[in-house]
């Protein structure tokens, strides 16, 4: 697992050092030190700034509804990607801004900033 | 930012949670080499100037809609987070196109100790925190109004 870690690390770290999501906590461990799988378990959630998905489709099989939104087109791309290949049907990615957001009033219970303000 | 945070408030249910998390930035980061029984403190990595400022004005941008009783401050804090590097070369390599770090740490070892130990496995120590803030759907009334005379009794 660390060999695992170190091997994606280093080459994250050398070529795509922005691209920073790999290097974040994992999604569950970030969820229990905010407060435990509770937070979100059943609730409609909106991840704002998703990046590549990494966190929404981390928390997707605890909570009823994930949206994932970011304004850079490729992350997104690559976020819709990885829901395909996970299975997961209560997951949906859109490119947006956090200025103007594509959701009705009252849409959701939470919403997540994760180092993104 | 306030903006954005205008668009969350309107997007939450009433009660709603926000959850603000990013890297903590008013503690440095550190440099440690990973050894079988511990880690060793090799250095220090301070935020780069242009991130701080984009940090304060965030705490800025919430403290304001905290002000504005659109939200309620619930519970913070903040936790440590390492992420692994192969050699120091390669956390040298990563450092210097960091986006938020300055570009060198600041070492606590001498340079004969960097040279002998730069095979070794080495992370960055860095600080997380985190804010719930809850959704307030009724905007109350000023404290001056509602405390003031002609309304009581």
């Amino acid at each position: 697992m660390a060999s695992h870690m170190a091997d994606r690390i280093g080459r994250v770290g050398k070529h795509v050092p922005a691209m920073s999501s790999v290097l974040r906590p994992d999604p569950l461990h970030e969820l229990g030190e905010w407060g435990g799988e509770g937070l979100v378990r059943r609730k409609r959630v909106l991840d704002l700034g998703c990046g590549d998905g990494r966190f929404a489709l981390g928390i997707a099989r605890l909570a009823s509804r994930v949206d994932g939104l970011d304004p850079d087109n490729q992350a997104i791309a690559a976020a819709k990607k990885s829901a395909r290949n996970s299975g997961r049907d209560n997951v949906r990615f859109a490119v947006g801004a956090a200025q103007q957001l594509p959701y009705p009033d009252g849409a959701f219970d939470v919403v997540l900033l994760s180092w993104t303000l | 930012m306030v903006d954005a945070l205008h668009e969350v408030h309107r997007v939450l249910a009433p009660g709603g949670v926000l959850i603000d998390a990013r890297p903590d930035s008013r503690v440095p980061a550190y440099v440690e080499r990973r050894s079988a029984l511990r880690f060793q403190k090799f250095g220090v990595v301070r935020t780069n100037s242009v991130e701080l400022g984009n940090d304060r004005a965030s705490d800025r941008a919430i403290a304001r809609v905290v002000r504005e009783r659109l939200f309620r401050r619930k519970r913070h804090g903040r936790f440590w987070h390492r992420v692994p590097f192969e050699s120091l070369p390669d956390l040298r390599h990563y450092l210097r196109e960091h986006l938020r770090f300055v570009h060198r740490a600041t070492w606590v070892v001498d340079e004969t100790a960097r040279r002998r130990h730069a095979n070794d496995q080495f992370v960055i120590r860095r600080a997380v925190r985190f804010e719930l803030l809850e959704s307030q759907r009724e905007v109350q009334a000023p404290r001056s109004f509602a405390a003031s005379p002609g309304r009581r009794g």
